[in-house]
């Protein structure tokens, strides 16, 4: 009897102590699925707050889909840095649904990596977007990207100072790079403001010139330079040297010195992409001061008077979840005029979806501006842009072209310097 | 009357479990107290012994912080010196008034040395921003910090490394100022030493999120971090909400601890006990504090409540095995007090049931042993008693008085003088056959006949002696006459109606009257005498004992000698009144011979 109660103890104690310890391990299980959504919930980045974050949530409230939508924001570099890692080890897990890629990279991630992208070729009709965005967002015939915003790029022009040296915006419309030269030349005399500023470590200018004649950095395969004997480029480095020679130019290092230059009125006019309204309605005594005129073009045989800087597109990888991303972005971005509506009006963000432009928020007339029809003549010099691809190494080719620049400002002959910088082009990317 | 009720069975339970509950509650009480005693010691015991081993290993936390700190200054320094070294960089923020071909070149020369040394402090998420004058700026990554030229001359953080041209600044900006979120700034003038002028300054911007990334691996929210400069600002900490306080109290401890050379000190900020541990970094000019929650991390490492939960299981057990133990054996203990308690009420003859455990019944059985012993001395004594009582009776029955022989014979003698020839020898007859029956057995019963006869002899004589004014009638029913009766039974009344009963009336009847009642003998001695005052109701202390005319037996000794031979039913009855008479009433059981048993058991007493 004793050894039974003996037994008995030991067991219950035994089982006491089992009942214990098992308690935290239950916890562990319920987060093992959340890097790759289901079906129920599609996660997207962008990088903006201001901007393309906030053009993302105003699509996800005008979505009525069931499908819920997680925004990311991360900073660009890391969005880039992350895909490259993620998309290069083949996992799929911690990607996104949906990821905003910068026109200038998007070739390079489409090539690199074809079988992570969802093509949309079927879900979006390709028609109803600005003519130039589709070849950088097209690889191999399947349309990939959904485009997003225009960087359609404009001339704003300090109607006072051209006043003050006897021009109109009307002198300054649909002329060339020449012309507009000479007309700095003439401001600079009569106010003793600079023509506008210029970057020696950013040729955006150089891009926008190039772009007007349908030509770049690289050839139509996206990937050979294209730099030697391009005539556009020759023609748009001699034009930058008679900038730098008629000293109409602020030479300036960063974007705090870019945007102080005009806020500050230390210049007449800001050859740019559209993103920069926002900026230049900051000086708030300036307005009525501002017109923007289309952008002046090479002086050569084709050339438009419509450029680009910048700009960005929807992507849908290739994950689980893929057919509700797209599904979302066909409903937001690829058809709802009146979510770009919304976006101009509370983000200012102009999008190329063609059919947007017919809208009433697209007719406002911008007092700042002195009463153009912005957003209107914007979209309309949107869809002359000629398209380009962009192709792979647009940054890095780049890089090379800003020491090729000073070598040509300080004196190297043209063709020698193109010589050099295509040799140098093709030996890195090879 | 309930509520009395209900108390005293409570009591009597109490009473009854007294053993059960003392020897449970003791067994309770020390099982608890050694339990909490070990639980309590072995968890102060666990957790100084992690707190020993944990201040160990974050000291060593503490000292790879540093290692990682120093790294990151070393990083800047190197950058710092390149740049100082780098004459590019000085001539393009010495130059002034350049054409704009001539300042384009400079931008894109300068941008070209920065972004050469830059990836020395890209790898920490540090910005680099190098400041000249004439509006001057390059600024590695705008993101991270969008100053102007204007703003950055101006800043305060500008002033102070120009105030402080050969040092290496490590400035905190709060999150107001320009940016939402803190940054570190570690900045240095850039010097021409030959002249002492000041050409520049160079900047490296840290977000604090960046920064913290340093020692972040190491804490947790248990394990805090913080970096506290000389005004006692916290200028990093992994708890965010804490940065930019100025926490005096918390410099002052740091320091004690950083002066004094001690491990760790226990200190009590915030309303919590931490332990601290400090280190200073003399390049930054901060303090490097480790604040340890003691309770929460002992909280998460020793699951207190589960060790008490386990001791709470092992004493509940330990209590349930210990209730049915202890009960097991106090309740045959109990039983068995129970029993032997009420052992009184059985006359010592019903033997305890021997049951439970073997203690209890060892001693039931030494009881029942003792119990049967007892019992047997106590019968000895009994019938000790008795034989030494019909000794005694014999005796006084054998004791014929010589008076009463003396006198009967003197009667003789005067009738024979008188020649009363017959009824001298009738008396003579009767005298013979009284001693006959007298001085025979004493335990013999003989017939109700026979008594009755001997009664005639007595009377006879003492009515031959004293005259017959004393009539005598005899009613005897029957079918008595066969009736056993003990001897001489009822001759002392008569002794007592002749003698007594007649001292102021000189003459009367004595009646004596034999019938059977409801099973029982009875005799009834009726006299129309003097009688007598009754104190009470019972005869033996009523009637004062006189001397005995014919045997020792005397009408006290017949109720007890009833009462021992037959039982407590049967005896003597007296009822008198003063000058009424007196009754006496002898109840005895109907027995006759044939009932061999009985007669048996009476002469066996």
């Amino acid at each position: 009897m004793k050894k039974f109660y003996l037994m008995f103890a030991l067991l219950i104690s035994l089982a006491v102590l089992a009942a214990c310890s098992s308690g935290d391990d239950e916890a562990n299980g319920a987060s093992g699925s959340e890097g790759s959504s289901g079906a129920d919930s599609i996660t997207a980045w962008a990088w903006d707050p201001a901007f393309n974050i906030a053009a993302l949530e105003k699509a996800k409230e005008a979505y009525d889909g069931d499908v819920e939508v997680k925004i990311i924001e991360n900073a660009q570099d890391d969005i880039i840095q992350k895909l490259n890692t993620g998309l290069s080890s083949g996992t799929t897990k911690g990607m996104p649904n949906i990821v905003l890629i910068e026109d200038y990279r998007a070739q390079s991630f489409l090539q690199a990596y074809p079988d992570a992208f969802y093509p949309l070729t079927d879900v979006i009709n390709s028609d109803d977007f600005a003519d130039y965005k589709i070849a950088t967002t097209s690889f191999d015939g399947e349309q990939y990207g959904l485009p997003f915003d225009s960087g359609v790029a404009g001339l704003y022009v300090r109607t006072d100072y051209l006043e003050e040296a006897g021009y109109t915006p009307e002198d300054l419309t649909n002329i060339t790079w020449d012309e507009y030269i000479e007309i700095g030349k003439a401001v600079k005399e009569a106010t003793g403001k600079n023509m506008l500023t210029l970057d020696p470590n950013d040729l955006g200018q150089i891009r926008m010139m190039i772009q007007t004649n349908g030509s770049w950095y690289v050839d139509e395969d996206g990937s050979t330079p294209n730099l030697e004997g391009n005539e556009s480029l020759a023609k748009a480095f001699e034009t930058y040297k008679k900038m730098m020679d008629a000293d109409i130019g602020k030479i300036v290092s960063d974007w705090s010195q870019f945007v102080g230059a005009f806020n500050s009125g230390d210049v007449a006019s800001v050859p740019t992409g559209n993103w920069i309204t926002p900026s230049i309605k900051q000086a708030e005594d300036q307005s009525g001061k501002w017109a923007v005129v289309p952008m002046p073009r090479l002086d050569m045989e084709g050339a438009v008077n419509a450029s680009n800087l910048g700009g960005s597109s929807w992507y849908v990888l290739n994950v689980d979840g893929k057919e509700e991303a797209a599904d979302f972005m066909l409903q937001t971005f690829g058809s709802n005029v009146d979510l770009y509506q919304t976006l101009v009006k509370d983000i200012g963000a102009l999008g190329t979806y063609s059919a947007a432009a017919e809208g009433d928020a697209y007719a406002v007339e911008d007092e700042f501006f002195g009463g153009q029809q912005l957003l209107a003549d914007l979209s309309t010099w949107t869809d002359e842009i000629p398209g380009v691809n962009y192709g792979l190494h647009t940054y890095a080719i780049e890089d090379i072209l800003v020491t090729g620049m000073q070598d040509y400002l300080n004196g190297t002959e043209l063709t020698k310097v193109l010589e050099n910088v295509q040799a140098q082009a093709e030996a890195q990317l090879k | 009357m309930p509520t009395m009720k209900m108390k005293q069975k409570a009591s009597r339970i109490l009473r009854n479990n007294s053993l059960f509950i003392k020897m449970f509650l003791i067994m309770v009480v020390s099982i608890v107290a050694v339990s909490l005693l070990i639980t309590f010691s072995s968890i102060r015991m666990s957790s100084d012994l992690f707190m020993d081993t944990f201040s160990i290993s974050n000291t060593k936390a503490l000292e790879q912080i540093e290692t990682r700190f120093e790294d990151y200054s070393f990083a800047i320094v190197s950058a710092t010196n390149e740049v100082q070294n780098n004459g590019t960089i000085k001539k393009v923020l010495t130059q002034e008034n350049e054409s704009a071909i001539e300042t384009s070149k400079s931008y894109h020369d300068i941008s070209r040395q920065i972004e050469r040394i830059y990836p020395t402090v890209e790898s920490y998420d540090t910005n680099m921003i190098v400041l000249g004058e004439n509006e001057r700026l390059y600024n590695m990554n705008y993101s991270n910090w969008p100053v102007s030229w204007e703003v950055l001359r101006n800043h305060p953080i500008t002033k102070r490394s120009i105030e402080q041209p050969n040092r290496l600044l490590y400035q905190f900006m709060p999150s107001t100022s320009f940016n939402d979120k803190p940054m570190i700034v570690a900045t240095k003038a850039l010097m021409e030493r030959s002249t002492g002028e000041i050409y520049g300054v160079l900047y490296f911007p840290i977000r604090e999120e960046d920064w913290k990334r340093l020692y972040e691996g190491y804490t947790s929210t248990e394990n805090e971090v913080l970096l506290v400069n000389q005004d006692g600002k916290i200028v990093s900490s992994n708890k965010d909400e804490m940065i930019g306080d100025l926490e005096p109290e918390l410099l002052a401890l740091a320091e004690e601890v950083e002066e004094e050379q001690l491990d760790l000190k226990e200190v009590n900020l915030f309303e919590t006990n931490y332990l601290l541990m400090s280190q200073y970094l003399p390049t930054y000019d901060l303090y490097l504090v480790n604040l340890v929650n003691k309770n929460a991390v002992l909280a998460n490492l020793i699951n207190t409540k589960e060790i008490l939960l386990i001791s709470l299981g092992i004493v509940l057990v330990a209590v349930v095995i210990v209730f049915i133990i202890s009960r097991r054996m106090t309740n045959s203990i109990s039983r068995l007090v129970k029993q032997i308690s009420s052992m009184a009420k059985h006359d010592f003859n019903r033997p305890v049931t021997e049951t439970g455990g073997y203690e209890a019944k060892k001693i039931a059985n030494a009881f029942n042993s003792m119990l049967s012993e007892l019992k047997e001395y106590v019968d000895l004594v009994v019938q000790a008693q008795q034989k030494q009582r019909t000794a005694e009776l014999l005796a006084l029955q054998h004791q014929i008085n010589p008076h009463f022989l003396y006198n009967t014979l003197a009667s003789v003698k005067f009738m024979v003088q008188q020649g009363k020839k017959e009824k001298a020898t009738e008396m003579i007859h009767a005298l013979i056959s009284l001693l006959q029956n007298a001085l025979s057995n004493v335990d013999q019963t003989i017939t109700v006949e026979q008594e009755i006869a001997d009664l005639k002899n007595y009377v006879l004589i003492n009515q031959a002696r004293y005259g017959d004014g004393i009539k005598v009638n005899f009613f005897v029913s029957p079918d008595c006459l066969d009736c056993q009766v003990p001897k001489l039974i009822l001759q002392p009344f008569i002794e007592n109606a002749f003698f007594h009963a007649f001292n102021e009336k000189k003459e009367g009847f004595v009646q004596i009257l034999v019938s059977q009642k409801r099973g029982s003998l009875i005799c009834e001695i009726v006299d129309n005498g003097d009688g007598m005052e009754m104190k009470g109701d019972y005869t033996k202390e009523d009637i004062k004992e006189k001397r005995h005319l014919f045997s020792g037996i005397g009408i006290r000794n017949v109720h007890e000698r009833i009462q021992m031979i037959y039982g407590g039913q049967y005896g003597v009855e007296i009822s008198s009144e003063k000058g009424e008479g007196t009754k006496v009433k002898v109840e005895l059981p109907v027995q006759k011979l044939n009932a061999s048993v009985k007669s048996n058991e009476i002469t066996n007493i």
